[in-house]
């Protein structure tokens, strides 16, 4: 319903103009204007001038983008954005990695210009997308009001999936699991019963390439994880901020994750192994299930065919938790901390928030998802779609589209059909599955301190998290009974001020969202 | 008047005639008014509320807050006792061993087997931090690791050692040693290079076995050296290598393993609280000059041997 008002409001606005570019219609100034721009993202510090994107942008906005990014020399863009500050000589434009906080920080002590007043005069398909999601304007907004950087918006709703070994289940005679009890006997099946068949007891159940994902499988016991696509992260239940880690959905769930640790179903080494123990555990046929991404953890169906006899790992649906709701906690956020924001130095305000309004235009959004139409894409029966050579070139696609300066991390709205072009086919099944189930739960999308706030989080929260950590690798390997010590962790929590962080937390959170 | 124009020309003619000796000097002195006298700059963050885009001067004066913040955390107390244990550990059984390695590389004969050991033993210190953590890992993983293999061998059930508070000490003291030891021996085979023949060749006429040349002459010639590299040492005790720990070390484990440093990454870098992290650190550098003033004047006190 939202996507379709949206959809009707960008139509709207660009309706009135006709396509093609050549005419110049999006032309923003009539002689060139040059901006200078501090971009620095991980796989790129800087902004390359010769990006296929910034010709075309400059041939039809006559906007130019010169580069001058800080810290090049560190791939820390957290580094990067507050050596820029510290040197106070900021250029026209700043974008990049991660740059929310930062800019809802110093925007309000000037660093950085106000938006709100900008896109509503100058930047007319902005201004459209924000009508339509007012939400994600106030989740981006700092704490006095204003919003001070226009976010990358990513597109498409699924991140990760639960992943079973089809064929370990069809060796076994089993059916895939649908409630937390059923996914129980599979695991012990699996476990027991040799389903990679080489006489060995070695198979590993449940695996996880960050541990933090271990922790999510207490949704099956109608505990949470995190609120957000961010880990360890607060939530919202009715208007009430929480941490996951402070209810007894969680101590509950953790107590039979415990269990199931102790009893070898879940990965002895989840802690250690990293990032390489998917590819080590399918690739040696050891690993059962596990919860990741669906296109690279699809991908492996390819990269292991042959390899390893009758592979074929899928996605499923969330089993059921105990009292019978099936969530996929994890969840594509609607917008990222990353886009570009204006420098209290910048001279030509208009200019820029018009440069930034043009990505959102119809033709700015496809050369910014897209490339540079005929070089990458073509328009197929008023469809986007890339070019042989892209989609076969051997090298992902996003990779090439970085390399021509498309999908990079300035302010621009994703058009998921880019993905979609190249997901491979058991991915796209198992997104249509989880699409056609009722998975999704709401997410908390952050809220702005002002600076009493910041000071009593910052004082408080980080210790808070270090303590719960702890406690929770402890009670995963048996180091302490969650059921006894819980008593105990409650007071300790209190202690520390987990009270007054809620406190800041929902005095913000009332502030930017009305309640 | 007159006095003063005769110590100027004293100090003319004392440069004219060693300025090569100033000019050699002066990359170190400038390299130390750059990158350590000015960016004490800056130290005063610390009794500041810092903000970045304020900048240093921008930014108002709290005092002492960041450092009651501090001692009020049981984490930074924690932290500081874990600096001080591994520390003290690290010195204990780190200190001796490229002393004795040296005394042993001094009594092999055989050139090259000499030389060989020489080398395996330098080797570790040039491999990168991650790469060390990487073995480190590996070796200790309890499915495939080298070390739970051998305790399986001989009986012994598998310890997942990574997540073990007990057993986070020793691995880190022991992979300190094994990676600098070899090269920390080479100052000490240099003093032992430079201790008169002499002193050997009459102590073989009196009819001395090795074992008393070693303790008689060769110690006592190094002793100096010992006890300049302990004062060194005793200096930068509080600096534990906290790249390895932070590769290292897991939630889990945090209770022995997490120091000074790592508690300053996590709470100041990770989140951006440059103050509080400068007002650790700060106190870090204090700790870190009572202690080398403390050996310095104990050891100028009992050995006559000291930095200054």
């Amino acid at each position: 319903m939202r996507k379709m008002k949206l959809a009707s409001a960008i139509l709207m606005t660009t309706a009135i103009a006709p396509v093609a570019h050549a005419d110049g219609h999006l032309q923003i100034v009539d002689e060139p204007l040059e901006l200078t721009i501090h971009m620095h993202w991980p796989r790129a510090q800087g902004y390359n001038e010769e990006y296929a994107v910034e010709l075309a942008a400059r041939e039809m906005t006559g906007i130019h983008l010169i580069d001058a990014t800080s810290g090049k020399n560190t791939t820390d863009h957290n580094e990067a954005i507050n050596l820029l500050l510290a040197t106070g000589d900021l250029p026209d434009i700043v974008g990049g990695h991660r740059i929310k906080d930062p800019v809802n920080q110093y925007g309000p002590e000037g660093a950085f210009v106000p938006l709100n007043d900008l896109i509503e005069e100058h930047a007319p398909h902005i201004k459209a997308f924000f009508d339509a999601r007012p939400d994600i304007a106030q989740a981006i907004s700092s704490w006095d009001g204003n919003m001070y950087y226009i976010p990358y918006l990513p597109d498409g709703k699924f991140g990760r999936a639960y992943f079973i070994r089809q064929d370990w289940l069809d060796t076994l005679g089993l059916e895939q699991p649908q409630d937390v009890n059923e996914l129980y006997d599979v695991l012990v099946a699996f476990r027991d019963n040799d389903p990679n068949g080489n006489g060995l007891k070695d198979e590993i159940p449940i695996f996880q390439r960050q541990w933090e994902e271990l922790i999510r499988y207490v949704t099956l016991w109608d505990g949470r994880s995190s609120g957000s696509d961010t880990y360890h992260d607060f939530m919202v239940v009715d208007g009430q901020l929480q941490h996951p880690y402070a209810t007894e959905g969680y101590r509950d769930g953790m107590a039979h994750l415990a269990k199931w640790y102790a009893e070898g179903l879940i990965d002895p080494e989840i802690f250690t192994r990293g990032s390489s123990s998917r590819d080590y555990l399918l690739s040696e046929n050891l690993g059962g299930m596990t919860h990741d991404w669906f296109a690279s953890t699809s991908g492996y169906n390819a990269s292991l065919e042959g390899t390893v006899e009758g592979f074929n790992f899928v996605p499923y649906l969330p089993p059921a938790s105990i009292s019978g709701v099936r969530m996929e906690e994890h969840r594509r956020i609607p917008f990222k901390p990353d886009g570009w924001a204006i420098s209290h130095t910048n001279e030509n305000v208009v200019e820029t928030i018009k440069y930034f309004d043009f990505f959102f235009t119809e033709e700015g959004r496809l050369l910014s998802n897209f490339g540079v139409e005929g070089d990458t894409w073509n328009m197929v029966d008023g469809e986007p779609v890339f070019t042989d050579e892209v989609l076969n070139g051997g090298i992902a696609v996003n990779t090439q589209m970085y390399e021509v300066g498309a999908q990079i991390q300035r302010g621009y709205w994703q058009d998921y059909r880019y993905e979609w072009q190249w997901t491979a086919e058991a991915a796209r099944e198992g997104i249509e599955l989880y699409d056609a189930n009722d998975l999704l739960i709401d997410q908390f999308l952050g809220v702005a301190f002002n600076e009493d706030e910041q000071r009593v989080y910052d004082r408080n929260w980080t210790q808070i998290q270090t303590y719960m950590l702890e406690r929770q690798q402890a009670w995963i390997l048996g180091t302490g009974d969650i059921e006894s010590d819980w008593d105990d962790y409650v007071a300790q929590l209190d202690r520390m001020g987990y009270n007054d962080v809620i406190e800041v937390m929902q005095a913000a959170y009332t502030r930017q969202y009305g309640n | 008047m007159a006095d003063h124009t005769k110590r100027m020309t004293r100090i003319v003619d004392h440069l004219r005639a060693n300025w090569q000796i100033y000019v050699l000097l002066a990359p170190t002195i400038i390299w130390f008014l750059v990158f350590l006298y000015r960016p004490m700059y800056g130290l005063q963050i610390a009794f500041k509320d810092y903000s970045v885009f304020r900048g240093i001067e921008g930014s108002p004066w709290i005092g002492f807050e960041h450092f009651h913040t501090l001692f009020g955390s049981d984490q930074f107390i924690r932290a500081l006792k874990n600096t001080v244990i591994i520390s003290m550990l690290t010195l204990v059984f780190g200190f001796p061993m490229p002393i004795i390695l040296a005394l042993m590389f001094n009594e092999v004969l055989n050139q090259t087997y000499k030389k060989t050991v020489q080398t395996v033993v330098y080797l570790p210190h040039f491999i990168s931090t991650v790469i060390i953590s990487g073995i480190v890992i590996t070796a200790f993983s309890p499915s495939s690791g080298v070390v739970n293999t051998v305790l399986d061998w001989l009986g012994f059930d598998k310890i997942y050692f990574l997540t073990k508070p007990e057993w986070f000490r020793p691995i880190f003291i022991g992979s300190g040693i094994w990676q600098e030891a070899g090269f920390s021996s080479i100052v000490f085979l240099a003093a032992i290079a430079g201790v008169n023949p002499s002193l050997y060749e009459s102590a073989v006429v009196d009819g001395a076995s090795r074992w008393q040349m070693m303790w008689k002459i060769t110690i006592p010639s190094i002793m100096p050296t010992i006890i300049i590299m302990l004062i060194i040492r005793i200096g930068n005790l509080l600096e534990v290598g906290f790249e390895l720990i932070i590769l290292l070390y897991q939630p889990a484990t945090y209770q022995t393993a997490d120091v000074v440093n790592t508690y300053i990454y996590r709470q100041g870098l990770q989140v951006g609280q440059y103050d509080l992290a400068a007002a650790a650190g700060l106190f870090n550098a204090v700790v870190a000059f009572v202690l080398v003033m403390t050996a310095n004047t104990i050891s100028k006190r009992y050995s006559r041997t000291s930095l200054w």
